[in-house]
């Protein structure tokens, strides 16, 4: 599996990496990846290589991924070109209209990408009161509602467990189920 | 018992060098490298180790201090990015000549891109300047094995040895084994001989020094012929081979990948993990042996120029591999496809169209909101309009987005472009004010020497060093201003800044709080009324702890009045907080809540006093 995730510095991308990268080694899988670290985290476009299996090089190429994570529409649609045919694009989509655009949707369909769109915001100013870091949990309970193999809830928490100090765990539960719900929507 | 652990490639090395029985660790932050030495002194500290992990002020320094370790036989390493090493040239090349007594590692970690960097300098050059052997690893698991063997390497030869991450290595992440032992410490007790024939350069020693050396480097290149197969091998095709490529670093990973993605079998692939000295002999073996070869190496040429006959070589001088950039995977399967005489992969039009129609905003860098430096570059572009503003290397640089900044070179640039500048209009006969911005960790590291001389020569100028007690652009280390050091329970003396500079003979020295726009404006225009009339360099400090640090500060919530905001744009176009948003249709700025931390900065940046306290 080969995944991007991509957002603004400071959107608590690298925390995400982190937990992928646990639960592949808690399936006992290997991984590699690339981070970005830097002058980019200073609110710049920022991306994340994650891949999993027999790979040796931690960048994915263009075309090649299954999964495209998107903290940000803009820098998602930005990186669209990762993504390889009939793979998943989960995008905290900010701007309803630019998915009206008929190209866009024309693109999304030749390739036969899966879209999964929620209001990563608006979701948490109205249960989480406005923390945005809790963007890169949610993101991942919308991986596991679309049912997306190994991000099964079980693995998930427990990567959290391991990973994040204990006293956010269960505001981290929540969240992820607020993301579950999003994506079955 | 080693236990696998999901490591960023910065720390499988700092854990394999504090494996390695490293005793004494020095750096000088700088991205991709600078996670190395924290964790250094994290595994040290976990495994109690006897070791000491130090900053230097800059790479020079740091390069000095471990070096001269090694004269008394200690196991030393130093960590720098690669502009670092410009920084200690001076050192590197000299003590590449020298026999040390303890192993000495340098690591010094490139940015082909570059991600974050002024340029993208290739350190394997360097080493081949220096004529030191040079480890180029492929990922993070080779990184940390090649400490070691670079460890052997250095001891059993007495000789400096270049460890060459990339940026795609040093922030990789990977499962790896973080070793819980540590190597025993090298055989003689660490206690200083007096041999100055072998530790002062005097011309008539390197005459003899310098052979010595070369035949030195021979043999170290015999062993990466025959005995270095970990590092440097070949990966032979299933099916008769159309090419043969010669790979090293991150280039050689994406391209094992991309063969198996494209399920191609009919491409051998020398791979080398010793650039310099490259082993030649099965280099030139490999070359003649297939009609086409293609080279992929980041960034400079460094193999290829090594290799006996270039005439059927591909590769980055004669310009069949892009001569600047990453080698990305999508790049490296284009060469393949060149070099293979078929048709690489077209571009996807139709994303390329895609883009045009959405024109997505690119994303730039911005300060964070809250940042000081923001605040500084309002009061020091009010106080003088008409100034030159040079600037230097760190966050700040990001005062270019406020119109702040004319011009940056190279970590303590900001004072001697001041000293040029200045000159530069003083020999025509005129007179202009110039106003330099600094960061208090670059003026720590570089920026002492040209103020020295600026108060020597009698130029002036006003510095402002932008002191928020860190170095925050690569991720908030220490610096002599703070006194702390890396490892627990090791507490250092924080050098005074004002003292400093006066220290340096600068008379004008004052703190203004960096948010205080008023107290900056007034300051700034003082300091060169002073400067122009003395003759002299002033120095203003702006003071305001970084974001990052998470500083309690007052919290003063606050909103635009409709009424009184003209949409003149200046709060945008001079202050820039992403806590602002203009609105194109009402031609009306508002306060982002999502960004907003309410330090009330930008009540100073609307011209028309509408940006106000929001009373609740
Ligand atoms: C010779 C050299 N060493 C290291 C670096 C990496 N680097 C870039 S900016 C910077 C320091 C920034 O600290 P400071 O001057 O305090 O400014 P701040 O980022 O805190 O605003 C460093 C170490 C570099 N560019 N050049």
């Amino acid at each position: 599996m080969q995944l991007i995730i991509a957002g603004i510095g400071g959107q608590g991308i690298l925390f995400t990496s982190r937990v992928l990268g646990q639960m592949a080694i808690d399936r006992g899988r290997t991984v590699i990846g690339s981070e970005v670290h830097g002058m980019a985290q200073r609110g710049g476009s920022v991306i994340s290589h994650f891949k999993v299996g027999d790979y040796k090089s931690s960048l994915v190429r263009r075309g090649q991924a299954d999964i495209l994570m998107a903290f940000d529409q803009t820098e998602g649609l930005r990186n669209l070109f990762y993504l390889k045919k009939g793979g998943v694009f989960l995008v905290n989509a900010g701007d309803e209209a630019v998915f009206q655009n008929t190209s866009l949707q024309k693109f999304l369909a030749d390739r036969s990408i899966r879209t999964c769109r929620f209001a990563g915001h608006e979701i948490l100013n109205q249960h989480m009161g406005g923390n945005y870091l809790f963007l890169n949990v949610l993101i991942l309970g919308t991986a596991a509602g679309l049912g997306l193999e190994g991000f099964e809830k079980e693995s998930v928490v427990q990567a959290l467990r391991e990973l994040a100090p204990p006293k956010h765990l269960e505001s981290n539960l929540k969240v992820f189920d607020l993301g579950m719900t999003a994506a079955r929507n | 018992m080693n236990k696998k652990a999901l490591l960023l490639g910065n720390e499988a090395i700092a854990g394999a060098i504090v494996a390695a029985g490293c005793q004494v660790a020095t750096a000088y932050p700088g991205t991709p490298s600078s996670e190395i030495l924290p964790a250094i002194a994290k595994r040290a500290d976990e495994l109690e180790a006897e070791m000491v992990v130090e900053w230097g002020a800059n790479e020079k320094v740091a390069f000095e201090m471990a070096v001269t370790s090694t004269f008394a036989g200690a196991r030393a390493c130093c960590v720098m990015k690669h502009v670092g090493l410009n920084v200690a040239a001076d050192p590197f090349m000299t003590t590449a000549l020298y026999e040390l007594k303890g192993g000495m590692l340098l690591v010094s970690s490139d940015d082909p891109g570059p991600h974050s960097s002024q340029n993208e300098q290739d350190s394997r050059f360097f080493a081949m300047f220096a004529k030191v052997p040079c480890l180029d690893p492929a990922d993070a698991e080779e990184a940390a094995a090649m400490v070691a063997d670079g460890y052997s390497l250095s001891e059993r030869h007495g000789v400096v040895t270049m460890l060459r991450p990339t940026t795609r290595i040093s922030h990789s992440r990977q499962a790896l084994d973080l070793p819980s032992s540590r190597a025993p410490a090298p055989k003689l007790p660490v206690a200083f001989e007096r041999n100055p024939a072998r530790w002062c350069p005097l011309p008539a020693i390197v005459r003899t020094s310098h052979p010595r050396h070369n035949a030195r480097l021979l043999r170290i290149q015999e062993e990466f012929e025959h005995d270095w197969g970990r590092y440097n091998f070949e990966v032979k095709a299933q099916k008769p081979a159309r090419l043969g490529v010669i790979a090293s670093g991150i280039a050689f990973a994406s391209l094992c990948d991309v063969l198996v993605e494209q399920g191609r079998e009919d491409v051998d692939i020398l791979k080398i993990g010793t650039p310099f000295p490259l082993p030649v002999k099965m280099a030139d073996e490999f070359v003649a042996r297939h009609d086409r070869i293609l080279v992929l190496e980041e960034s400079y040429p460094v193999i290829e120029l090594q290799l006996t006959n270039r005439t059927r070589v591909m590769g980055r001088s004669n310009g069949f591999v892009p001569e600047a950039g990453e080698l990305l995977p999508e790049v490296v399967a284009d060469l393949l496809a060149r070099a293979l005489g078929e048709e690489p992969e077209a571009p996807d039009a139709e994303f390329v169209s895609l883009m045009d129609e959405l024109r997505l905003a690119p994303r730039k860098p911005t300060l964070c909101a809250g940042c000081p430096h923001r605040s500084s570059f309002l009061s020091i572009r009010r106080a003088l309009p008409s100034a030159i503003n040079p600037s230097d290397i760190g966050c700040y640089t990001l005062g270019i987005n406020q119109k702040g900044i004319d011009t940056s070179i190279c970590m303590g640039g900001a004072v001697t472009s001041s000293s040029g500048l200045y000159l530069a209009h003083k020999v025509s006969g005129q007179s202009r004010p110039v106003v330099a911005t600094i960061g208090d960790s670059t003026f720590y590291h570089m920026g002492v020497p040209g103020l020295l001389s600026a108060v020597y020569n009698r130029h002036s100028f006003v510095l402002c060093i932008l002191d928020n007690s860190s170095t925050a652009m690569t991720g908030g280390q220490s610096h002599p201003g703070l006194g702390e050091k890396p490892r627990k329970e090791d507490e250092g003396v924080a050098v005074d800044l004002i003292k400093l500079c006066h220290g340096c003979g600068v008379e004008f020295v004052e703190v203004v709080p960096a948010y205080d726009n008023a107290a900056g404006v007034d300051a700034v225009k003082r300091a060169w009324q002073h400067a122009e009339a003395e003759r002299k360099p002033a120095v203003v400090i702006f003071r305001h702890p970084c974001m990052l640090l998470r500083p309690k500060q007052d919290v003063i919530p606050v909103t635009v009045d409709p009424d009184k905001c003209v949409g003149c744009r200046y709060c945008i176009d001079y202050f820039g907080c992403p806590g602002l948003s203009f609105d194109e249709r009402t031609k009306k700025t508002s306060i982002d809540p999502n960004y907003c931390i309410s330090c009330g900065a930008c009540r100073a940046a609307c011209p028309h006093g509408a940006i106000l306290e929001e009373k609740r």
